[in-house]
């Protein structure tokens, strides 16, 4: 073919396509032009967003933990908004000018017909303040909100977690673009771990919008309209009264409670103390009590069950034996000497008697610290490290709660890293074998070990959520978790045990807390802390025969284990026991004993 | 004789670009009137319009061989970006395309466009030894030059703009000296295959054109009966696979085809822009007069629904200018690519012409409800700088092919 001609063929194309526009254009702007003038001036169409009802939380009786109230929020919409207005609005809200203007300078950008979320929670009066002026407030208007409402008689701070509007962080950095400015989003606790089944999906409605912006209706009857869907509902193994009880006995302490039901990793209660009050994040947030909250030295917005790293002391102790026996450094019924003190290079390490040579069932009774000297040294770093890791150690335990720690279990790796290959010595391992030194456990990851232990070797994951239940279709979905099974010979597990009941139950460190009724098994531990007084550390399980509640307890610089942590984890079991009935706890029933 | 003026200067592109630039950036100044933040986007893109307008003259006085030396390299940068961008870019309304550079987002698929047509240009080019198009080797060669671009881009989410790498490469191979008969061995399959989407009817009355050209193109009865298998096979295959699709993936290709079905989606852009330019008349609204457009009920009309503004606030008259500006950019850039003694730089000039003839006819096509809505810039108008840019280079290409027009390398 003649270049020419393929020449004439694109510009006979081109020209083709022109024609092709320009009648079109000519059929929409000429023929069609007062069908779309008349749906321009009167039938202009904006879309409304919907905000779902979040989903709510139930106990493990069905009863509510966290639900919603309905509230109003005022709004702004800049396009009809006359900034004069700002002095007055600010007046009616008892904020500061700047805060408003601060709010719409922000939104700046954005389309000028959405309304900007003001202040949530308004009363009445503001209200029918708002509609008496309606002429004058041009563009002040508001809008229905579900705000969250606690019916309960706790706080339960750390294990609902609060919703805050989402951060200009969090809107660059999420996928998609779901959420906007003013949108809530949970911030902490199972708020923010099942934010995606909580939040619901939003919905729209188009409303047709005269030239002047009124609304002057339903666009389509309603038709395109997109129902808001309200966010499925948590139903969760938590027990109301027994957290209640919990948190009653912790009320002016500092430390952390969790109890589950080890056959399967439920989570019955959680305290951490000190804790806060959630509702101060409900509504338009309570500014100052959050910024005290956040300043205050204890840490009170700090969850101590899953993000502390403390050495666990003496109830470390059960981990050492599995390891032993494990490695097959010792055996149940082998016995190592205990002295008064144990010397390691030119290091004394003192305990507190002498035992004669005990097995390792007799040394977690009387929570003998140069047996777990010695037995450390047997069995060495990688031993300590391998059997930690299959107890749960240095990992997290999958809470569903957001920002676990792992803890800290060393290894020759971390002992390398952070003092040089070949520049430590074996003496670390003397103060690791009693729970002290380097290691560094939470209260999440103690009961769930101890779990493990009275379950004969089942690690269930420990968790809050049971059932989803969206409440749209009211389809329940049963929650899967994990559950392992730690390989050992069940007559390792029955030693260990056996030295766990005698501590109670013989002449061990908590025969204070020796219970007619129920058979109580655990370990005392007392962790020795360079910032001030020791932590007090108890976990164990009841009943012995045929474990049904697992506790780890921690008091925060409390003292001994036995003085603090054992009454309130025997107290906590008992009570469950009974079917929240009994109230076994005395604060002068304590007994000094050295473990 | 004393050698003119226009002779060496393109002052067709010159002043039409000059024109589409400003009427693009008075188009971004109502777009972004009511919004309170966007004052700042027409004065950008007038920043750039006078950078590019730099940077085009720059380019037209280059000598040509310079394009074709830098071709390939051009290319495999382009390329290097594409990829370092899927690791490293930052997403933006769902597309991985961008990077950030000191608050100014640059988008490495619009210059991957250039680099591709100037790569495919001096793969064709004779002087790099006889490629033919019409030999199956160097054919599946050129279009791996276009396909790895083409990848990439899709990776980024980016359909769009993926698919205008596509566009120039029947054009090109076209212009090269590709046959009508191959030529129609290629585009009536894909025409027969839209038609049955379309309906049965339309389905046989292509199937009848094609019997009847293949009657004229008397190519023998094997090859045509073959030809026509195909076509036939293409037509059916649509009905075939479409049946065995989700009902939900079957709703997504409709609404291609019909926005009205999804009136929240892409739906909601394409009513809102026909009532804006419907609305407008022959003369328009008026400056800053389009309810549309100034209630901004079109998300970032100042992008690709630019030409909604324009239909609204200058009415027919306005718009058809538009269209005729871009017909006198486009003719001008096929009469510079056959003017052109140079090979390279007449085919880099098809290139870019088909590439503006895509944008042209997706972008307004779309806005007034004739195409599927692909999110592509109208070239030289809507905002973004990556966009303006690559245009305008192509443009001082173009300009530059006009002035050389007379030499052979």
């Amino acid at each position: 073919m003649e270049s020419a001609v393929r020449k004439y063929v694109f510009i006979g194309l081109s020209i083709l396509i022109g024609i092709l526009l320009i009648t079109r254009l000519v059929q929409l702007q000429v023929i069609q032009e007062k069908e779309f003038g008349k749906e321009s001036q009167k039938n202009s169409v904006k879309k409304i967003t919907e905000t779902p009802a979040r989903g709510l939380m139930f106990d493990r009786n069905g009863k509510v933990l966290v639900d919603n109230k309905p509230s109003y929020t005022l709004t702004i919409t800049p396009f009809q908004f006359d900034k004069s207005l700002i002095d007055e609005i600010a007046k009616l809200i008892d904020e500061d000018p700047e805060y408003i203007r601060e709010l719409l300078s922000k939104a700046k950008g954005t389309n000028r017909f959405n309304p900007i979320k003001i202040k949530r929670d308004i009363d009445f009066k503001l209200i029918s303040y708002i509609e008496e002026n309606k002429e004058r407030l041009k563009g002040v208007n508001y809008q229905v909100e579900s705000l969250r409402y606690y019916p309960i008689k706790f706080k339960g701070s750390h294990i609902f977690g609060y919703n805050s509007e989402i951060t200009e962080k969090q809107l660059d950095e999420q996928e998609g673009n779901y959420y906007r400015q003013g949108d809530l989003v949970g911030s902490t606790g199972l708020e923010r771990y099942y934010e995606s089944y909580l939040r619901g999906e939003k919905g729209s409605r188009l409303i047709s919008v005269d030239v002047n912006g009124r609304e002057v209706g339903p666009y389509n009857e309603g038709l395109n309209d997109v129902q808001a869907l309200n966010g499925s509902d948590l139903l969760l193994a938590l027990d109301a009264d027994l957290q209640e009880y919990a948190e009653k006995l912790m009320s002016n302490k500092r430390g952390a409670i969790i109890a589950v039901d080890p056959r399967n990793g439920e989570i019955l209660c959680m305290v951490s103390k000190p804790d806060y009050d959630l509702s101060i994040f409900s509504g338009t947030p309570d500014s100052k009590s959050i910024a005290k909250l956040f300043n205050d030295e204890n840490k009170p917005v700090f969850n101590r069950v899953t993000q502390t790293k403390y050495p666990p002391g003496s109830t470390w102790k059960m981990m050492m034996c599995f390891a032993g026996l494990g490695s097959g450094k010792i055996t149940t019924t082998s016995t190592i000497s205990c002295g008064g003190s144990f010397q390691f290079g030119n290091r004394t390490f003192e305990d507190h008697g002498a035992y004669g040579s005990i097995n390792l069932t007799r040394a977690l009774e009387v929570s003998a610290n140069v047996f777990f000297y010695k037995l450390s040294l047997m069995i060495g770093l990688d031993n300590y490290y391998q059997y930690g890791k299959m107890f749960g150690f240095g990992t997290k335990t999958g809470i569903d709660l957001p920002h676990e720690t792992s803890g800290l279990l060393p290894s020759t790796a971390y002992f390398n890293k952070v003092y040089g290959a070949n520049k430590w010595g074996q003496g670390l391992l003397v103060s690791l074998g009693i729970g002290q030194g380097e290691l560094g456990v939470s209260p999440v990851q103690m009961v769930s070990y101890v779990g493990a232990i009275c379950m004969d070797g089942t690690y269930s994951q420990p968790h809050f959520v049971r059932k989803i239940i969206n409440s749209v279709t009211k389809e329940e979905k049963v929650v899967q978790y994990n559950q392992r099974k730690i390989e050992l010979p069940q007559k390792y597990f029955d030693a260990v045990k056996k030295g766990m009941y005698l501590v109670v139950n013989g002449t061990g460190t908590a025969k204070n807390i020796r219970n007619s009724e129920y058979t109580i098994a655990g370990k005392t531990g007392t962790a020795q802390n360079p910032n001030g007084n020791n932590h007090s550390w108890f976990v164990g399980y009841a009943p012995y025969e045929d474990p049904k509640i697992a506790v780890c307890v921690l008091g925060e610089n409390a003292g001994w284990g036995n003085q603090f942590a054992a009454p309130l984890a025997a107290a906590i079991m008992v009570r469950y026991l009974s079917g929240n009935n009994s109230d076994i706890y005395n604060e002068n029933n304590v007994v000094k004993v050295n473990d | 004789m004393k050698e003119k003026f226009t002779d060496k200067y393109d002052l067709t592109l010159l002043i039409t670009t000059i024109l589409m630039v400003s009427i693009g950036i008075v188009a971004i100044f109502s777009a972004t009137f009511a919004n309170s933040g966007g004052t700042d986007f027409y004065l950008k893109q007038m920043t750039f319009g006078i950078i590019g307008l730099v940077i085009m003259a720059g380019i037209s006085f280059l000598p040509p061989k310079y394009f074709s030396k830098f071709s390939y390299a051009s290319y495999g940068f382009a390329i290097i970006l594409l990829i370092l961008v899927l690791l490293f870019g930052k997403t933006i309304n769902g597309n991985k395309s961008w990077f950030y550079i000191g608050g100014f987002g640059i988008q490495p698929s619009e210059f991957a466009k250039i680099a591709t047509v100037l790569a495919l240009a001096n793969f064709l080019n004779p002087g790099e030894g006889e490629k033919n198009p019409n030999k199956i080797l160097d054919f599946i060669k050129a279009c791996i030059f276009i396909l790895i671009p083409f990848v990439l881009v899709k990776l980024q989410n980016d359909t769009g703009t993926s698919l205008v790498f596509l566009s120039f490469i029947i054009p090109v191979f076209f212009w090269a000296g590709l046959s009508p008969f191959i030529l129609f061995a290629i585009l009536t399959p894909i025409a027969l295959a839209v038609l049955s989407f379309l309906g049965s009817i339309y389905f046989y009355v292509g199937l009848v054109v094609v019997i009847v050209s293949l009657y004229f193109f008397k190519r023998g009865i094997l090859i045509s009966i073959f030809i026509f298998v195909i076509n036939l096979a293409a037509g059916y295959s649509v009905h075939y696979m479409y049946s065995k699709l989700q009902i939900h993936q079957q709703n997504r290709i409709m609404t291609l085809f019909d926005p009205t079905l999804d009136p929240l989606g892409s739906g909601y852009n394409v009513i809102q822009s026909k009532v804006a330019i419907g609305s407008g008349g022959i003369f328009g609204k008026g400056f800053l007069q389009g309810t549309q457009t100034q209630l901004r009920f079109i998300p970032e009309q100042w992008t690709d629904f630019i030409f909604c503004m324009i239909g609204e606030e200058f009415g027919l008259i306005g718009a058809s200018v538009i269209i005729i500006l871009y017909l006198i950019i486009i003719v001008r850039l096929i009469n510079n690519a056959s003017a052109s003694r140079n090979k390279f730089m007449s085919l880099t000039c098809i290139g870019f012409a088909s590439l503006f003839l895509f944008h042209l006819l997706i972008n307004v096509g779309m806005t007034i409800g004739i195409m599927p809505v692909i999110g592509i810039p109208l070239p030289l108008v809507s905002y973004g700088v990556s966009s303006l840019l690559s245009f305008m280079v192509m443009i001082g290409i173009g300009m530059n092919a006009y002035r050389h027009r007379n030499i052979y390398i």
